[in-house]
């Protein structure tokens, strides 16, 4: 036997095959959501959901109708297509004429009640799933052992992935589709049903989901959750890879499973986040993938506020005055510990805000700058001792500088594309903060102390506490308004509303995008900073993707795109998970509920609907 | 004036029987009200034409036949069948074709892929052969990969030929002479009028009133949404004052 730069070739060629396999689902993933987002210009948040279906969906097949896997293989992918077409049918249909965003944020309320209403049937422990009699056992290579299913996997995807390459892009069907990709209506005009393809190509990338969660049945174990972190890197996978081509998609996912799987052997503690390293590299060399086509997206949002600019004038301010009034008053009647933390989110929900206001860019990453500026500041005030505010500015830094490394890359791509590289990236930080040593792991930094402001108010007191936070949250917003209404914003909204106009003026647009984001970053930092010391605490949750799609879910029914309706977004958020905490998994299944209520029905936000009634932007 | 050889246009086609007839059409893109009320027939294999001015709503007439623009009113009956409230796929299904102003080559097909990629709506639709005899230059191209490397000449034929393997038997062209050099328009008056011979009916949306004139049997003149207009052919030489007047040429 040899050894390869000192590693047995055992161990090389065994993570080398568990590369592949988890390359194989990259693989039929981003295929189903590469196929999806050509029909029908929506990328499927869904998907991992999914694809958790298909697992549960042979489980219960053999669980309660005593079906096994080959015939579990045909039907789970067909029963969730059926699912799927039945949500195209009723929701995404009247998202088509709209902005790409708000596929992305309806799909991702869809997982949300999906994972949700699992998580409460079967929790987050994994069911196991047997291997088939027939793929039982192994072959005993020269340099490893192979186990047959994990063969069969491999063999059985590229099979799958190939078949749905040359349907699309060599048979008449496939023809079909690409031309209806490229101008639907003409299609119908030549006696195509191209609403029914539409329907039918969704159910069959939802089946492509479904059919890689039965392959993976047997190996990770049918679990609610196994679709959720997946999603974000199958993202990254689509970030890379670019979404113009179907081959490029097989490619980059097995490509990268590999490379996945290699980092594990020579780096292991970069196994997580070396995607993510690579789509930082991609977006750095060939922005629009390495197989994508450049094409131009432009990323308008619909904004919330009255269609004339929302820039939020005098009103915007009576407004803020009155939640300013609001939060004065209301210690005396609700918990202070409660307001603080709406206020602290109101912020955060305001930085998402400001960026997709100002600048038209929509961030599914936002966590990111809450959670580490959380880390550090729970750090800086517990093992540096530092004082409450330096421990804050000291977060808020860090913010400051992961704004301006995550914001040079992320904004040279736009519209659905930008919410999918924050997203990878803040995943990312996310595995950096389990893994790192300063974080905690697991239980996140316990017991910071409040300490004393400038040394001589003790915030443990509450009054003082709440006070602090007042006067940081309403002074930030005061600031944001100026900045809004500045000379400064003045050229963020032309940029917004429209960008070759703003670089033929000579703006270097991409320099105020980035001060655009580095600002938002700086106020989510501080956010988290804030919140750090008011709850001593801080943990993983501050930088999971599910908090960066709270702060989305706020921002979107406060009012996408007014001043200050995020406040009252974080307001009503906070509060249903304050009062429904009792009912566990539901509060998540309502708040993807409020999602696609919003995203179907009600896309001007709380705000938006009240500016357009008295038809002044706030 | 106007209206006497508008309804004298119309009688001739009651006298006939129209294969299609369009009444009181009205459409709307969104809020914006763009055809207020279009009345005309087409006789079976007869070649119509209409002029206008730019914005005048002939693109949208086709459009509204083909069930393009979803919010339209009134009456399109063809071969005696309504299909105001159709969608495109299924008007398509009755034996209309379209062929927009822009061509619509699809760039991720190839040229065979796009010549064949409208199904088959009905029977007696020319065969391969036939449509490389009306357009030799397509046969060279077949092996072409992207249907949008051809030449805009060349684009133009593939987006007809592709309709007329089809079996429809009204054929709408958009602005079939837009962009083309001189030889090219006057190879496109051949084709139709080879088209014609072989039994097509064929509504023209023409701002080019010269080509027209090569082809047409019929003329209706558009304005604001309506049909202003309207003369045979053989009329063409007394109502050349009033065209000048209506289209600014």
């Amino acid at each position: 036997m040899f050894d390869f730069l000192g590693i047995p070739p055992q161990a090389l060629f065994g993570q080398l095959l568990l590369g592949l396999i988890n390359g194989s689902f990259y693989a039929l993933l981003s295929l189903g959501l590469a196929v999806i987002f050509g029909m029908l210009n929506i990328i499927n948040f869904t998907h991992g959901a999914q694809y958790m279906m298909g697992a549960f969906g042979a489980y219960f097949l053999l669980q309660y109708l005593g079906i096994g896997y080959w015939w579990a293989l045909l039907i789970a992918p067909i029963v969730v297509a059926i699912t799927g077409i039945v949500i195209e049918r009723t929701m995404l249909r009247w998202l088509y004429k709209l902005d790409h965003l708000y596929g992305l944020l309806l799909t991702f309320g869809l997982a949300l009640v999906i994972q949700g209403m699992f998580r409460h049937q079967y929790g987050t422990s994994g069911i196991p799933y047997p291997i088939p009699d027939a793929l039982q056992g192994g072959h005993r290579l020269t340099f490893m052992f192979l186990p047959n299913y994990r063969a069969w996997v491999i063999v059985f995807s590229v099979a799958v992935c190939l078949a749905t390459w040359i349907l699309i892009e060599r048979t008449r069907l496939g023809s079909y589709l690409r031309a209806a990709t490229e101008n639907p209506a003409l299609v119908r005009s030549f006696g195509i049903n191209v609403p029914r393809m539409i329907t039918l190509t969704y159910g069959a990338g939802v089946g492509l989901a479904a059919l890689a969660g039965v392959l993976a049945a047997p190996i990770y174990q049918v679990n609610p959750l196994m679709g959720a972190d997946l999603i974000v890197v199958v993202f990254a996978v689509v970030v890379i890879g670019g979404m113009g081509s179907i081959l490029g998609s097989i490619i980059t996912g097995f490509a990268l499973g590999v490379i996945e799987g290699l980092t594990k052997v020579f780096y292991p503690e970069a196994s997580n986040t070396v995607i993510f390293v690579i789509m930082a590299l991609v977006l750095l060399i060939k922005p629009s993938g390495l197989f994508g086509r450049a094409a131009s997206q432009t990323s308008a949002v619909e904004h919330g506020g009255a269609s004339a600019a929302g820039d939020g004038g005098r009103s915007a301010l009576l407004f803020l005055g009155v939640l300013a009034l609001f939060f004065i008053i209301s210690p005396f009647f609700i918990y202070p510990l409660f307001l603080m933390k709406a206020m602290c989110f109101a912020l955060f929900a305001c930085a998402v805000n400001l960026l997709v206001g100002y600048s038209g860019l929509l961030s599914f990453g936002h966590a990111m700058f809450l959670g580490s500026s959380a880390y550090v500041s729970a750090h800086a005030a517990k093992v540096w001792g530092f004082s409450p505010e330096l421990a804050i500015l000291t977060g808020t830094g860090a913010s400051v500088v992961l704004g301006i490394i995550t914001g040079a890359l992320t904004i040279r791509r736009q519209g659905i594309y930008f919410a999918m590289t924050t997203l990878a990236f803040a995943q990312m930080i996310y595995f950096f903060a389990l893994q790192a040593p300063f974080t905690g792991g697991e239980d996140g930094i316990q017991g910071v102390p409040r300490g004393f402001l400038f040394g001589l108010f003790d915030l443990h007191n509450q009054v003082t506490m709440y006070c602090f936070v007042f006067a940081i949250v309403f002074g930030t917003l005061l600031m944001m308004y100026r900045i809004i209404h500045s000379p400064f914003g003045e050229i963020l909204k032309a940029i917004r509303e429209n960008e070759p106009r703003a670089i033929s003026l000579g703006y270097r647009t991409e320099r105020y995008k980035l001060m655009a984001f580095v600002l938002s970053a700086t106020i989510a930092g501080l956010a988290g900073a804030t919140k750090a010391i008011v709850f001593q605490l801080a943990s993983l949750t501050d930088v999971h993707w599910s908090m960066s799609g709270e702060a989305v879910l706020m921002t979107l029914v406060g009012g996408l795109g007014t001043v200050f309706g995020p406040v009252i977004g974080a307001f009503i958020i906070i509060a249903m998970q304050n009062y429904l905490a009792q009912f566990g998994q539901w509060v998540t299944v309502i708040q993807g509920f409020i999602f696609i209520v919003c995203v179907l029905a009600f896309r001007r936000g709380i705000m938006g609907e009240i500016a357009n009634k008295i038809g002044k932007p706030l | 004036m106007a209206e006497a050889a508008l309804s004298r246009a119309l009688q001739a086609t009651v006298a006939g029987d129209a294969l299609l007839r369009i009444k009181g059409l009205q459409a709307w893109y969104g809020e914006s009200h763009i055809l207020h009320g279009v009345d005309f027939d087409i006789r079976p294999g007869e070649v119509m034409t209409l002029l206008g001015r730019n914005g005048a709503g002939k693109t949208s007439t086709l459009k509204s036949i083909m069930g393009l623009i979803p919010r339209r009113t009134g009456s399109i009956s063809f071969q005696g069948r309504e299909l105001i409230s159709l969608a495109p796929e299924r008007i398509a299904r009755q034996g209309i074709a379209f062929c927009p102003e822009e061509r619509g080559i699809f760039a991720s097909l190839t040229v065979r892929e796009n010549l064949t990629l409208p199904p088959a709506v009905a029977p007696g639709g020319l065969e391969l052969d036939e449509i490389f005899e009306l357009f030799p230059n397509l046969k060279e191209r077949l092996s072409s990969n992207q249907g949008t490397k051809l030449s805009g000449g060349e684009q133009q034929m593939l987006a007809i030929a592709r309709i007329l393997r089809t079996g429809a038997k009204l054929l709408l062209l958009d602005e079939q002479a837009e962009g083309l050099a001189p030889v090219i328009i006057q190879q496109s008056a051949r084709t139709i009028r080879s088209l014609k011979e072989r039994g097509f009916t064929i509504l023209l949306v023409e701002q080019n009133f010269r080509f027209a004139s090569t082809v047409a049997d019929r003329y209706y003149v558009m304005e604001h949404g309506r049909i202003i207009h309207g003369f045979a052919n053989a009329e063409l030489e007394a109502n050349m004052g009033k065209l000048h007047e209506y289209l600014g040429v």
